[in-house]
């Protein structure tokens, strides 16, 4: 635990979402979800757009109820007891807008007195929160000549303002410049190295594993995949490879590189490459490179689709919009 | 680390005055009341038509426009507080801090009493000093209708509360607000009056009391159905309906904003 956390009830486990769902009339955004988050973990929630991500997270806020199933946080209902689930909480839910007549120092002074802060702590609290997403020199100006990434930085300052246990953030770079997005995953880094929980929605893979620790796979409410970023970056064993060839493919040579030992699928990406899915390592990836080569196919480039990840991502996610 | 409800709502009211104060609605809000004022005093010598003599009738000619002035508070200062929460996207900073939507709705409906009451007290201070300059005498009567008008504010700003909790846009709910205290209960008043039942019930019959303290005047003029009586109930029974609506409004304000989801 942080320095300064509080203790809680919840056994390690900040995070205890059970049998969590919600239908917004016939329709199900989310089925029924369960998923818990170690304290002190950082957990990547991805998925496509409707997932199912959002609303997860707006009923861990308290901003819709769940149609079924509980969302705990420190061992509180968040439905039944939403001031105390949420008083050690941050969050960033999509990108909030603030009041335009305030200035930054003003709206984390209206979010510091809310949670009961004392005015110097409010005021020491805003200063380094405003620096660490670089927004010190407009804290006197009013927010409504800010920009969206501006708004986001200041949704990310008002997060951290209490110092809290659990950041809950729902695609916290979004509108983000990439130098943004890139400040915005250092200052969460440097959350989770303080041994903070954090919560965070993406569809942005790679800054899942950046960040993260572990992955939460959602698609159609449904969960698909949680476990390590580790263990789930060594993939299946499966990889997919682009061959790009000096002419054309004929249908002819796209069945025999199908045939070829190791090789899962072959399937055209257009009409001088093909995508490859190869089972094993760098040694079959090898022997499959030289298979092509034997059937008289010329290869100019031969590289792979995304990380095992991604294609494990990917995997999944073609597999459960079949279902 | 949490604070109390209590210390929670007084947040909530002063950041929405702050937000009146430094928006433009307060402005042009004052500037009205002072073309009314202005109007009011300037016009008759202008004319050559000669000031009362008595205070209260004096007085009264600004009572007649308070309605419309009370009206117009809650249409500025109430009828978007709730539902901009959710149209502007403001409610995404609010809701997850940990803060009761009560609380919430508490501290605004606070601070919408507080500017609209700010308003009505500066119109009525310069009705009683235009009565003491040009009759030389104000009355307690003068301050009974400033009462009568700050309770009417009260049953408006609950009305408008509870629109604002019930509707998507700040439009719908700030252009029912006026048009209900300004037309629909006035229409219903007169067809009720023409069909010989009391409206007892109705905010704006219940209003006639802010006027009547200072002279009373029951009969209205002629309308598409003819003449038609003005109904005004006694005292008692108008603070209690403006008190019904304050309370019923608020209430159901709470509940509903309660039972609201912030979804996009």
């Amino acid at each position: 635990m942080a320095p300064g956390l509080t203790a809680s009830h919840s056994d390690g486990q900040p995070v205890r979402l059970a049998g969590l769902g919600k239908d917004y009339g016939s329709f199900t955004a989310l089925k029924a979800l369960d998923l818990t988050v170690e304290e002190g973990s950082s957990l990547g929630f991805l998925g496509p757009n409707g997932a199912g991500k959002s609303t997860t997270i707006k009923i861990m806020t308290n901003l819709i109820r769940p149609s079924r199933g509980h969302a705990t946080l420190f061992g509180i209902d968040v439905a039944r007891e939403a001031t105390r689930a949420l008083a050690q909480v941050g969050a960033v839910i999509e990108t909030p807008e603030f009041y335009g007549y305030l200035s930054p120092l003003e709206t984390l002074a209206y979010a510091g007195r809310l949670r009961g802060m004392a005015k110097k702590d409010i005021e020491s609290r805003s200063e380094t929160v405003l620096k660490e997403v670089k927004l010190q020199t407009w804290a006197d100006h009013r927010i409504q000549e800010f920009s969206k990434g501006m708004k986001q930085r200041l949704a990310i300052a008002q997060a951290l303002l209490h110092e809290p246990d659990l950041l809950i953030l729902d695609e916290p770079t979004s509108g983000l410049d990439p130098r943004g997005m890139a400040e915005v995953r250092d200052v969460i880094k440097a959350l989770t190295g303080q041994g903070r929980t954090v919560f965070m929605s993406s569809h942005l893979l790679p800054e899942v594993q950046e960040i993260c620790d572990e992955v939460a796979l959602l698609d159609h409410g449904k969960l698909l995949i949680h476990g390590s970023v580790r263990d789930l970056s060594r993939g299946t064993g499966i990889v997919t490879f682009q061959a790009t060839f000096l002419r054309p493919v004929t249908d002819e040579e796209l069945a025999s590189v199908g045939r070829l030992p190791r090789v899962q699928g072959a399937k055209r990406a257009d009409d001088a490459a093909v995508d490859v899915r190869i089972a094993g390592g760098d040694e079959a990836q090898a022997e499959v490179l030289e298979g092509m080569m034997r059937l008289g196919l010329r290869v100019s480039s031969f590289r792979p689709l995304g990380s095992p990840l991604e294609q494990l991502y990917l995997d999944r996610i073609q597999e459960s919009d079949r279902l | 680390m949490t604070a109390s409800p209590l210390s929670q709502a007084l947040t909530v009211t002063a950041y929405e005055i702050r937000k009146y104060l430094r928006g433009r609605r307060l402005i042009g809000m004052l500037i009205l009341l002072a073309l009314i004022v202005g109007l009011l005093v300037g016009l008759p010598p202008a004319l050559g038509i000669p000031y009362a003599t008595d205070p209260n009738v004096f007085v009264s000619t600004f009572a007649g426009f308070s309605g419309l002035l009370v009206v117009l508070g809650a249409v500025l200062f109430a009828a978007d507080a709730l539902v901009s929460e959710h149209e502007k996207r403001t409610g995404y900073f609010l809701f997850p801090n940990p803060v009761r939507r009560e609380v919430i709705v508490v501290g605004k409906l606070a601070a919408s009493l507080l500017t609209s009451a700010v308003v009505v007290s500066l119109y009525y201070v310069a009705a009683a000093i235009a009565a003491l300059v040009v009759t030389g005498a104000t009355t307690w009567d003068i301050g009974l209708s400033y009462l009568y008008a700050l309770a009417y504010l009260a049953a408006v700003v609950g009305v408008a509360f509870l629109l604002s909790s019930i509707f998507k846009s700040t439009v719908a709910a700030t252009v029912l607000t006026f048009f209900l205290f300004t037309l629909i209960f006035n229409i219903v008043s007169a067809v009720l009056s023409l069909a010989n039942i009391d409206p007892w019930f109705l905010p704006t019959s219940a209003s006639g009391i802010i006027g009547n303290v200072l002279s009373p005047s029951p009969f209205g003029g002629g309308g598409p159905g003819g003449p038609f009586f003005t109904f005004v109930p006694d005292v008692t029974t108008s603070l209690l309906v403006f008190a019904a609506y304050f309370v019923a409004g608020s209430i159901l304000a709470i509940l509903l904003f309660r039972r609201r989801e912030l979804s996009s």
